[in-house]
């Protein structure tokens, strides 16, 4: 069952992204840009990382995808109307990426070299030793723990990052008299 | 439960004695007490106001900052549960950011005289949490705790180098330092993620816990120095790091950034930025990545090399001061990487070469760089060394700074400069490094027909050229005394570099 839905979503998540890339419309893309992050989103339901799927949802498909599709619509992006490969430089990037995949699929599954294949471990108890008083769980709760105890000091420096991106904002961004 | 909870998170909070960071602290608050100043004072005593403060907290927190590492031992000792580690490097470079943001300031107020429409209180607050940011950049011994407080770095400088939104310049140099800043920090976080990731796997030995760790990432970097993945890892944090030292294959940046940010930024990207990299760099490759130097040293080796090359042979056509000091300041980051590569190659003490040559670039950038400030006309960006045609003959004062400063980092002999090169030098010849001292010695032949260019031009060019650059404004008593201290500073350091309680 998890082997199926892991393959829907990868399926979700690179059509979406491919689409992303060739779609002409800048709405449309941001659009596809969200079907992307929801697929992505569902990966990490399948690893159990509610809190990280949650997140990425809330965080890049909601907030992130909203400031991007309001910047598209203030500033009228026209059609591009262009066609994909416009120039000889995007045709270059694209063959050399190309040429790469193509020799990354080959040399992982042909000429006798295949992915190494690490036989899964049995789930640990206690990955991060932090088991002591908390059982590790993959909850906000613990999160939270950590962040207010261990990580004290980088979040309160976060905070300073915020304060100077907000200045900037307004520096940047005020008309002066 | 409840109890246990209670035992266990008191555990990690032990370490987390905030009295360490004092300094920190204490520029954290005043940043953001200056903005609250900005809202209470009335309009026309903030310009008088604001500054000062700035300027003296900051004085404040130095004395407070020394007479406190004055008292405290230098030794190695980790706070914040192995987040912070300090010992008598990170104190003195402590010392080294508050004098740089210190001079950033005023060198702010001498520009904002002429931009007076700028808003004023954003630039002071910003400088004073970079300053903060950058301590506690020096002193992280978790790749958390590094990168956070380099976004912060970071982030402020984008803002900083963009401040002067009018200009063209300055966006475009905005925009460029954006677009690259976060490339490079993207390449530093994806070396971080793999080292973390290959570190915490428990099939391979002496694996981690707490992978972020600079000593626990050690103690697995040495038994796995082939592993394919910790040598990529490795390689692309340090690549990170070299994109904000202005190394070589990731100088781009550099001119562009230099020549539009504002010249208060300019310097303080030129010299704390670039220290705060060094700082990283050395914690680095003789903390996490000490296994792996058979790998590091020759790529650091040719990096080395190529940045000393190009940043002197691209200086010398150059007409304009700041992309000049921008390609020159590349040139010193070669120089400084030698002393990495010495001490990787097992000189200790090239550790004390690269900060006391710090300390000397501080000194003798600043001088360079607060004439700059006072002689620029009203376009920041542009300042030709047109400009400069018998500056020395109308500002007998400035012109004299002026040239102690260009001759500190040429490296004259009674200079501050050549002393610092002399240790980095004996330092990499210690560590048998014959070929890269050629090319720096070459270096240093190329780097003085530059700098001397920007003397002659200000002493001995014709007199009958017309004069360009009329706003140069007169430099008051107190500019006199910072320029005069700072190449008195140069001199004195020069005569007796025991002056410096660096190398002992």
């Amino acid at each position: 069952m998890i082997d199926i839905l892991f393959y829907v979503f990868a399926a979700i998540t690179l059509t979406s992204a491919l689409l992303m890339v060739v779609s002409p419309n800048a709405v449309n893309s941001a659009m596809c840009m969200i079907v992307s992050f929801v697929g992505t989103a569902g990966m990490f339901v399948l690893l159990e990382a509610y809190f990280l799927a949650v997140l990425q949802i809330l965080v890049y498909a909601g907030a992130v995808m909203v400031l991007f599709l309001f910047i598209i619509m203030l500033l009228d992006v026209d059609k591009e109307t262009n066609q994909i490969l416009k120039d000889k430089l995007t045709l270059a990037a694209s063959i050399a990426g190309f040429a790469l995949l193509v020799v990354m699929i080959c040399s992982a599954f042909a000429g006798g070299q295949h992915l190494p294949e690490t036989s899964l471990l049995p789930v640990l108890e206690n990955p991060t030793g932090a088991g002591i008083g908390i059982p590790f769980t993959t909850s906000a709760k613990s999160f939270g723990y950590s962040l207010f105890t261990k990580y004290m000091l980088p979040f309160q420096v976060t905070g300073f990052l915020l304060l100077s991106a907000m200045i900037g904002v307004i520096v940047v961004s005020k008309k002066h008299s | 439960m409840n109890e246990l909870l209670i035992e266990f998170l008191s555990g990690f909070t032990a370490t987390n004695e905030w009295a360490a960071i004092l300094p920190e602290i204490l520029l954290g608050v005043l940043a953001l007490g200056l903005l609250g100043a900005e809202m209470a004072l009335p309009r026309s005593q903030q310009t008088r106001w604001i500054p000062r403060l700035a300027v003296w907290g900051q004085v404040i927190v130095l004395v407070l900052a020394f007479t406190c590492a004055g008292c405290c031992s230098f030794d190695q000792r980790e706070y914040f549960s192995g987040l912070i580690a300090q010992n008598d490097v990170t104190q003195l470079m402590r010392g080294f950011f508050l004098l740089s943001s210190l001079a950033v300031c005023y060198l702010g107020k001498v520009y904002f005289v002429r931009q007076s429409a700028l808003p004023k209180t954003e630039f002071y607050a910003l400088v004073l949490i970079i300053s903060a940011a950058m301590m506690l950049l020096v002193q992280s011994a978790h790749f958390v705790m590094l990168f956070v407080a380099l976004e912060t770095v970071t982030v402020a400088f984008y803002v900083l180098v963009a401040y002067n939104r009018r200009s063209q310049f300055s966006l475009e140099a905005g925009l460029k330092y954006l677009i690259l800043g976060a490339l490079s920090s993207g390449i530093l976080l994806f070396g971080i993620v793999l080292l973390y990731g290959i570190a915490g796997s428990p099939e391979l030995v002496a694996s981690s816990h707490d992978s972020l760790n600079y000593t626990q990432l050690m103690h697995f970097v040495i038994p796995n120095m082939d592993n394919l993945i910790v040598k990529i890892g490795a390689l692309l944090v340090i690549a990170g790091v070299c994109f904000k030292i202005g190394a070589v294959p990731f100088q781009i940046w550099v001119p562009d950034v230099y020549q539009g940010a504002p010249t208060p930024v300019t310097a303080y990207l030129a010299v704390a930025s670039k220290a705060a990299g060094f700082i990283v760099l050395i914690q680095l490759v003789s903390g996490p990545f000490f296994g792996l130097q058979d790998f590091l040293v020759p790529v650091l080796s040719v990096i080395a090399a190529a940045t000393i090359l190009f940043g002197n042979i691209a200086a010398v056509t150059q007409r304009n001061v700041k992309r000049l000091m921008g390609l020159s300041g590349i040139a010193h980051a070669g120089y400084l990487l030698l002393g990495v590569v010495a001490l990787m190659r097992g000189v200790d003490w090239a550790v004390y070469a690269v900060i006391f040559y710090l300390f000397t670039y501080l000194l003798a950038s600043f001088a360079v760089f607060g004439v700059m400030s006072l002689s620029a006309a009203a376009d920041d960006a542009i300042q030709e060394l047109d400009h400069y045609q018998n500056f020395a003959r109308k500002h007998p004062f400035l012109g004299g700074v002026l040239a102690c400063g260009l001759g500190s980092l040429a490296g004259i002999p009674p200079l501050g400069g050549f002393i610092g090169k002399l240790f980095l030098f004996v330092a990499a010849f210690q560590a048998s490094l014959y070929g890269l001292l050629i090319i720096a010695v070459i270096g240093v032949v190329i780097s003085i027909y530059y700098y001397f260019g920007w003397i002659r031009e200000s002493y001995f060019s014709a007199p009958s050229t017309e004069v360009v650059n009329e706003a140069a404004c007169p430099s008051t008593a107190g500019d006199r005394f910072l320029l005069g201290a700072f190449t008195v500073a140069s001199v004195v350091v020069g005569l007796l570099p025991a002056a410096l309680p660096i190398i002992r």
